[in-house]
């Protein structure tokens, strides 16, 4: 097997993001998936998105256009 | 000031901190890559169009790199012509083949750097800048400047009155986002525009003899609840922050949240005399050409795109103000008085929590009240003590530009602990027939009023229940403009039995660091003040001390030349101390005061230097 090397767009590992840590995944082309250094998360891009929208949950708001800033 | 100023940062940087180590993953290390410099001229050059499309100046931070670049000093000069553009010089952006065969280092922050170095390499930046354009700066910058470089550069260049000198919370947070290898440690400073003190960068100047001569502004203005909890990077207006946090819908490519937490800036003229900022500062890497943080270059240049049509729509609707750093700084100097302070009631735009924090920033402190823990203080700097910190090699702290906290909930533990020991917090409890209640169980909301130089924040009413009595409390917290005092009053408004007797224990427990881990305790000095002082010298040895009538209680720590102490509206109140044990390295400042129906009670938290 060669050597991994970074993917097309320097995904992070969702595992990792989920407690604050940035880290970028390597990519093994033989497997077809990424990986992380730091944790055990391993995935297809197809998982890394699907694990990217779940990162989501805790932006209750982030749709939302706010225009009261205050509780007066 | 009846303005929402914004400024504009861009810098030429030829060799972007991200691109050399992220993009050229696979290549062996070559800082003068022909590719790398195209690329980052190229997306300079957008982020000024895309500025200038929108109506908006900006402030051109030239980086050492860049003054060896002909067509970037080029640029500069022609945009400065046609658009007003300041040209200005970066203290970031060293990096470059001249600059390490020069200073044989691979270090690129100029506040890490030792003294001598550091002068070095300012005289040189600045010599080369005036070769190049025939005047000296009028603005400089980096993610940090120490105090003595700042008062290095106003004594040497004293042209200079704006810098960019912090960047808030990026901390002990940041460097751990970064899996423990970012080291941009500075905590504990403003998170909008002030005049640095000479002392210390962080503590604003208390007068003119204080004064190191420049206005600051933060790197960013950043979400003051999530960059306080979470990673930094991703809450600030920087457009590829929000995107580097996810704050997006990924099929869509919106982001309320970005304009939200604009918005929100906006809304703090409310609390500050009608003065607002923002500040937008992007390197080139963010915008890098291969993508970056799952984002493909398309959103990278839309969400930077969305940003300045934001702004610039904000300027067409009359609601905004363009500024280059030195205009701000001519305004901010006129408008705005050495002990003013800033402050910002902010509530949470992202997580839908409705949470609600009061930071309050002037000479003395910056202080954070956390409305979601019943108006308690859960941060505290000690700016009083404009303690004298050293950064960078050859100095005790080689990185930790942080200042000092008494009270960091996130690091050393708020009102919750597990199962033994304390945290840092300022509250109150109140205890009847064996039951207790501590205040920052009661989730409230604030309001601000102004009160001739007094800010007051006024806490809805909160309700607490004991087996055969409830009562309301109402908590109101007084900062007086330059008293160095925070006033927290508690009136009883109802009890179900008019009769009960409630005892009020009014606290804060504390400690200092800058970081997560615990300092040395040995030495600091309690004291119950009085004609019969009570007094313990910390020995990890869990004793207490209390007096009846105690006109004051306190805590000086040496190891930051801080006083803090309590004092009481009653003079019958009874002070306490309490020394901490080695699993719960911290000390309580207290007094306990028998309360009924109607009754008010205040207590003052004042903080002072300890020589």
């Amino acid at each position: 097997m060669a050597q991994a090397g970074k993917g097309k767009l320097n995904y992070r590992c969702p595992s990792c993001f989920m407690r604050d840590l940035d880290i970028d995944m390597f990519y093994d082309k033989d497997k077809d998936e990424y990986y992380c250094i730091r944790c055990q998360y391993t995935g297809n891009e197809k998982d890394v998105l699907e694990k990217n929208e779940m990162v989501r949950f805790r932006y209750r708001a982030m749709a939302e256009r706010i225009t009261k800033f205050d509780f007066d | 000031m009846d303005k929402f100023i914004v400024n504009i940062i861009h810098r030429p940087e030829m060799v972007p901190e991200y691109a050399e180590k992220v993009t050229g993953h696979g290549k062996a290390e070559d800082i003068g890559r022909k590719a790398l410099l195209t690329e980052s001229l190229d997306i300079f050059k957008t982020q000024q169009r895309l500025a200038h499309e929108n109506g908006l100046k900006t402030t051109i931070q030239m980086t050492y790199a860049s003054l060896f670049n002909e067509e970037a000093v080029a640029l500069a000069k022609a945009d400065h012509e046609k658009y007003g553009d300041e040209i200005a010089l970066s203290l970031l952006g060293l990096p470059c083949k001249e600059f390490r065969e020069k200073y044989k280092t691979k270090d690129f922050c100029i506040w890490m750097f030792s003294m001598e170095d550091k002068k070095s390499i300012v005289d040189d930046i600045f010599a080369k800048f005036h070769d190049i354009f025939g005047f000296y700066p009028e603005s400089t910058g980096s993610y940090y400047l120490d105090a003595d470089l700042i008062n290095y550069i106003k004594e040497t260049y004293p042209s200079v009155k704006c810098a960019v000198a912090t960047c808030w919370e990026e901390g002990p947070k940041a460097y751990h986002t970064c899996n423990n290898s970012w080291y941009t440690l500075f905590d504990g400073g403003p998170w909008a525009p002030w005049i640095p003190s000479k002392q210390n960068t962080h503590a604003p100047a208390a007068n003119e003899a204080e004064d190191s001569g420049i206005v600051a502004i933060p790197h960013l203005s950043r979400d003051l609840i999530a960059c306080y909890d979470g990673n930094g990077s991703n809450f600030g207006t920087h457009p590829q922050n929000v995107l580097r946090g996810m704050i997006y819908d990924s099929q869509t490519w919106e982001y309320p949240y970005m304009y939200n937490l604009i918005d929100q800036y906006r809304s703090l003229e409310k609390y500050n005399n009608g003065y607002a900022y923002n500040m937008m500062f992007v390197g080139p890497a963010w915008m890098n050409k291969m993508g970056r943080w799952e984002a493909p270059y398309e959103l990278l240049e839309k969400s930077y795109s969305d940003g300045c049509a934001y702004y610039g729509k904000l300027k067409k609707e009359g609601k905004l103000v363009d500024m280059t750093m030195a205009e701000f700084a001519d305004h901010y100097r006129k408008k705005k008085s050495y002990t003013e302070p800033e402050c910002a009631l902010w509530r949470d735009i992202l997580y839908g929590s409705d949470k609600q924090l009061f930071w309050y920033c002037d000479p003395y402190m910056r202080a954070c009240v956390n409305m979601d823990q019943g108006g308690a203080i859960v941060d505290l700097r000690p700016y009083a003590a404009k303690l004298e910190w050293p950064v960078g090699i050859g100095t005790k702290h080689v990185q930790d530009a942080s200042y000092p906290f008494l009270i960091q909930e996130k690091y050393r533990a708020g009102y919750f602990t597990h199962y033994a020991g304390e945290g840092t917090v300022r509250s109150a409890k109140l205890s009847y027939q064996g039951e207790e209640v501590d205040l920052c169980l009661c989730r409230t909301k604030a309001h601000f009023s102004q009160e001739g130089n007094t800010r007051i924040l006024t806490l809805d009413p909160v309700e607490i229940e004991f087996y055969d009595l409830t009562m309301k409390l109402q908590t109101r917290i007084y900062f007086e403009e330059g008293s160095s005092e925070i006033k927290i009053e508690r009136a009883i408004l109802e009890m179900s039995n008019p009769e009960a007797q409630v005892e009020l224990n009014e606290y804060m427990v504390a400690c200092y660091g800058t970081t997560e881990y615990p300092e040395d305790m040995t030495g600091i000095i309690l004291k119950c003040e009085g004609p019969q002082e009570k007094s313990i010298s910390y020995e990890y040895k869990c004793r207490e001390e209390q007096l009846a009538g105690a006109e004051a209680v306190s805590a000086v720590i040496g190891a930051i030349e801080t006083k803090v102490s309590m004092r009481p509206s009653d003079p019958e109140a009874v002070g306490y101390v309490k020394e901490g044990y080695a699993f719960s390295p911290m000390f309580t400042l207290g007094y306990t005061k028998t309360v009924s129906d109607k009754e008010v009670f205040a207590t003052w938290l004042k903080l002072e230097k300890a020589n």
